[in-house]
């Protein structure tokens, strides 16, 4: 379990980050916090010529908020989301998804960007950013460019990235009116990458209707996805007559490629999923009404 | 009060039996301790493993061209330059006339099991000879291979060539007639199969071993729980007497059994040694010991229980099947005769019967784990669930009826145990009475009411420690009282965990009537310690009592004839304690232990007539009896999300009975751990392979151990019934890791009663009770 040899290397701005990338090529990893990609190197599951580590480039580590919108650098912390009381009040999804990624050991090591960059289908970010429809700022040698969450992640541990381009911040929007917000997960053990779970993210308007609502799944799929189906059911609808078991049904009824796999065959992820949608949808709605 | 029993009366003594700190814990917890990968020797190189991909394969041509021509490595070992060099390879506690199974250094002519070690790289770091191995050329042949041992009687592929239908070795024999005709006329006949999955010891540290040949002395450090049968087996391997290996083990990190017996890598690494100018160091990874370093527990038993009209058992019966993987590590047929033999358990039995076949597969070899006969408790205790519920008796009343009594005892059960100084009846009901099992009978009523599925499973066991048999049966001490007065005992012991420092040195304490802060040990080293066959069979705390009460006893006796004579009174009337001998009721006429001893080594012509000089002795303490019982019940309560089919535990609780406890913070520690890793059994720990024989579970992401939020504060009760031995001690190393799986099982089979499902195959993951749940409706 020792990685095979890399050339280490250490640039102190976004803009050289890029220009290594752009000369090296695939032969280049970027590392930020390195909790995954780590291991996968000591397992020699990933081998590469070199790393280009992010934990000295300025202006990549930051929590603000901007308008509408907070802004987190890419290699932000994710113990610094959990501590951060403008994430809490500004974005309260992502700051109650951030106790549930690993340990704290790993929070203190994992970014933001990281996780987001990794994509794990189990991880709890990106659903996180594909249910509040986040934005991701990305730097390439030409220039930089925003990408919409539905269009960043696309497909198992594959994003939008180019393999010159680094993901320097997400921009995740500000909720305002009567909204509420839950993450559920069902893990083997605290800690553990979810067997399946849920992000909801609602506001109601003055009537109890649903005026926007979100559903991300993860843990269900090659990737964290948003559910159409559980969300057309909800467009429009007085919360009362949400009955929060049939959606979670249907959050699950079409989806394909649940994986399988020691832990639970696909039918068995399912329900789980279905459960976690029914409790988050439950916790969210209630916090919309009653604030 | 005899010499030799001086200080042993438990609660007499000033240190024994309190709680007193470990004296190991000023060291590890401050990262001092020395571990095998801590040593770091002059030009030492480093060794890694080329293993087998595949389950089963025919081995070609090793093409180490490559892999030599990288700089830093310095030789690429096969079985070719390896095997030839072993003389002898057998254990001591087995002997060598056991039919052993077969256990090559590197694999000959098949690789038997993904992690099957083939070749030896020896490099400058471990980073080159990670990347020297992934340059190794291996012809492999794949063949078919024998994955799941259920299969083995009928597969075509046999894992050695030499067993037919893949089996091992068997032992027992099938239900015999008028066994048959007990259950057939019993009111109640219950027959079930249980299933109990591969799982292991996993210790925090890995294997390791570093060996360096300097000419005529073989020196070794190793991660052992048995420094001197590491050396008495490396002897007999290489052919070189014993006197020319020493064997150091500082601190060991966990071993559980895994680390009770060198293995096959330890023999490739002390053979390579030999062919090497410099000394070399094996550490193991962590994904080489999920592969390679042996499972447990992978097995399954056709049960048979019968029971009269009130419950009562009229005879029981076990045709017990063991997988031994590729290369079980010792001999595995004997070992299991101890599941069948300890069926009836702690109950009473009229008739009984067993038959235990071991069976090889293309998967890691079986290896000693805690309680390596634990199937005997899951089988028993989750049979006697699942028919009192058919019979529509409370479990718990079903075992109140059959659990040995007081006066019952001593007893011999149906299949020869001779059981003695037991106490299951009195574990049993103080376990229930610190849940109180009445009320969580009405809070689990009610709460089904509201939707809630909460359950109580219990199980008790009895368990023979401490065996008297063999290289088992003696173990010896020297203590020297140095001219200070200070004192040191060399035992040896070892740190692998169990506290065996501190237990020697408040036994010592005791026995000599000195200061705790005036006694070190020294242990693990076989140089300067007596020989010992080290820990194991939950053997250490009354062999290790014995040997420091024969030694200190001698000790005792010499130093109390100087007292005497210095203070000019009779042997009779002197005391010890806090390092001083006095006469007894005059304080006043004392004499410090410095001054003996000064007297002692320096002025021998002041000392009695008769009375040797120094401070310094050596004894041996003889086990006398075959084993020494322990008992306990295990009581666990959880709740069970039939949605997820997650399994919270709420309460669990140990009444257990190791007689006079020398340590009680140590004594619930061992038992602390035990029970974790019976939890990690019943619920978690699954070491599991695809169809093909590759493994699932070879990082800590998915072989899942619990962690403390899976497990809940463990709460304990103590019975004390002194055993035959020294001190009345008993072992209480491995019973945690035997009572645990099924009081869990048996809780969580509570829980889903009301669906009437019915479980016999471990381990119970979230999936595996939705999937009873759903099957059941």
């Amino acid at each position: 379990m020792k990685p095979a040899p890399f050339d280490y290397h250490a640039p102190t701005t976004a803009e050289e980050a890029v220009a290594l990338l752009a000369e090296l090529g695939d032969t280049a990893k970027l590392i930020a916090g390195g909790q995954s990609l780590v291991p996968m190197l000591a397992l020699r599951l990933a081998v590469f010529e070199h790393l280009v580590d992010l934990g000295r480039v300025e202006n990549l580590r930051g929590i603000e908020r901007v308008g509408d919108s907070l802004r987190v650098g890419a290699t932000t912390t994710q113990s610094a989301v959990e501590r951060s009381e403008v994430a809490a009040d500004a974005v309260p999804l992502l700051a109650r998804a951030t106790p549930l990624i690993g340990h704290v050991q790993i929070r203190n090591r994992g970014t933001v960007g990281g996780s987001l960059a990794h994509a794990d289908a189990a991880a709890e970010y990106p659903a996180v950013a594909l249910a509040l429809d986040a934005e991701m700022e990305v730097l390439s040698p030409t220039g930089r460019r925003t990408v919409a969450s539905p269009d960043f992640f696309t497909g198992l541990w594959s994003t939008a990235v180019g393999d010159d381009e680094l993901l320097t911040a997400v921009r995740f929007p500000v909720w305002s009116g009567r909204c509420g917000f839950a993450i559920r997960e069902f893990a083997r053990r605290h800690g553990d990458f979810a067997i399946a779970g849920a992000a909801v993210a609602v506001e109601l308007d003055g009537d109890d209707r649903v005026r926007r609502g979100t559903i991300a799944l993860f843990g269900l799929g090659p990737s964290a996805q948003r559910s159409d189906p559980a969300e057309a059911a909800l467009g429009g609808a007085a919360v009362d007559d949400v009955d929060a078991d049939e959606l979670g049904q249907v959050a699950v009824a079409s989806l394909d490629s649940v994986p399988s796999d020691l832990h639970g065959s696909s039918a068995y992820r399912r329900r789980v999923g279905a459960a976690m949608v029914a409790d988050a949808w439950r916790a969210a709605s209630e916090e919309a009404r009653h604030g | 009060m005899t010499p030799a029993t001086a200080g042993l009366d438990g609660a007499a003594g000033r240190y024994t039996g309190s709680r007193v700190h470990r004296v190991e814990d000023p060291r590890l917890l401050r990262g001092r301790g020395t571990f095998v990968d801590d040593v770091v020797r002059p030009r030492m190189l480093h060794a890694c493993f080329v293993r087998s991909p595949f389950a089963r394969a025919r081995l070609g041509a090793v093409d180490a061209t490559e892999a030599l021509a990288l700089p830093g490595v310095h030789a690429v070992f096969t079985a070719a330059d390896l095997n030839p060099g072993v003389h002898e390879a057998w254990y001591t506690s087995m002997g060598k006339d056991v039919p052993d199974t077969p256990r090559p250094p590197l694999a000959e002519g098949e690789a038997r099991f993904v992690g099957d070690p083939v070749a030896l790289v020896v490099a400058s770091d471990r980073y080159v000879a990670e990347d020297a191995v992934e340059l190794v050329d291996v012809d492999y042949d794949p063949l078919p291979a024998l994955v799941d041992y259920h299969d083995g009687p009928q597969a075509d592929a046999l894992v050695h060539e030499r067993y037919a239908g893949n089996v091992a070795g068997s032992l027992g024999a099938p239900c015999p007639d008028d066994l048959a005709a007990v259950f057939a006329s019993a009111a109640h006949d219950v027959s079930v199969t249980i299933h109990q999955q591969a799982y292991a010891p996993v210790p925090l540290e890995t294997r390791g071993i570093i060996v360096e040949w300097s000419g005529e002395e073989l020196t070794v450090w190793a991660a052992t729980q048995a420094p001197h049968e590491v050396r008495m087996f490396l002897a007999r391997l290489l052919g070189v007497a014993e006197h020319q290996v020493r064997v150091i083990m500082r601190d060991t990190g966990g071993a559980f059994g895994q680390k009770v017996l060198p293995m096959r890598e330890d023999m490739c690494v002390a053979l390579a040694a030999r062919l090497l100018p410099a000394p070399v160091k094996w550490i193991e990874d962590r994904r080489e010991n999920l592969m390679a370093a042996g499972m447990s527990r992978h097995e399954h038993g056709d049960l048979r229980m019968g029971f009269d009209g009130d419950g009562r058992v009229v005879g029981a019966y076990i045709d017990h099947t063991q997988d031994v993987g590729a290369y079980p590590t010792p001999w595995p047929v004997g070992t299991a005769a101890a599941v069948g033999m300890l069926f009836p358990g702690p109950y009473r039995v009229p008739r009984a019967g067993f038959r235990t076949t071991s069976v090889f597969s293309n998967t890691s070899g079986r290896t000693a784990y805690r309680g390596p006969w634990q199937f005997e408790s899951v089988a028993r205790e989750v049979l006697l669930d699942i028919a009192a519920r058919r019979m529509g008796i409370d479990p718990a009343e079903v075992r109140r009826r059959n659990l040995l009594r007081r006066d019952e005892l001593p007893c011999t059960n149906p299949n020869g145990m001779p059981y003695s100084d037991i106490s299951p009846a009195e574990t049993f009901e103080q376990a229930l009475a610190m849940l109180d099992y009445d009320a969580f009978r009405r809070q689990q009523a009610e709460a089904r009411e509201h939707g809630r599925h909460l359950g109580v499973g219990t199980c008790t066991y009895v368990e023979p420690t401490t065996t008297g048999m063999a290289y088992y049966g003696t173990e010896g001490a020297t203590i020297r009282i140095e001219p200070t007065g200070t004192v040191n005992v060399y035992v040896s012991g070892g740190s692998t965990g169990n506290s065996l420092e501190t237990a020697v040195v408040q036994l010592t304490a005791d026995a000599l009537g000195v200061d705790l802060a005036d006694v070190r040990t020294v242990q693990g080293d076989t140089a300067v310690t007596p020989f010992g066959a080290g820990t194991g069979g939950s053997r250490s705390g009354s062999m290790l009592a014995g040997a420091v009460a024969e030694t200190a006893g001698v000790l005792r006796e010499r130093i109390v004839a100087i007292a005497a004579h210095l203070l000019e009174a009779s042997p009779d009337d002197i005391e010890l304690g806090e390092s001083r001998a006095q006469v007894r009721g005059t304080p006043a006429a004392a004499v410090p232990l410095a001054k003996i001893a000064d007297v002692a080594y320096f002025a021998p012509a002041k000392l009695p007539d008769g009375v040797p000089a120094g401070l310094e002795a050596s004894g041996r303490h003889h086990a006398r009896n075959p084993m020494i019982w322990a008992n306990a019940t295990h009581v666990c309560t959880c709740e069970v999300d039939v949605t997820t089919g997650a399994v919270r535990l709420l309460r669990y609780i140990v009444s257990e009975d190791c007689g006079p406890m020398i340590n009680p913070s140590v004594v619930e520690g061992q038992i602390a751990g035990g029970t974790v890793q019976g939890i990690g059994g019943a619920l978690f720990e699954h070491l599991a392979y695809d169809e093909d024989g590759n493994p699932l579970t070879t990082t800590f992401m998915d072989y899942l151990l619990p962690t403390a939020t899976e497990v809940p504060a463990i709460e304990y009760g103590h019975v004390e019934t002194p055993g035959p031995g020294p001190g009345g001690f008993k072992g209480v190393g491995e019973g945690g890791a035997i009572g645990a799986p099924p009081a869990v099982v048996n809780a969580v089979a509570d829980a889903l009663a009301p669906f009437g499902v019915e479980i016999t195959r471990l381990p119970l993951t979230p999936a595996t009770i939705v999937e009873l749940i759903e099957g059941a409706r």
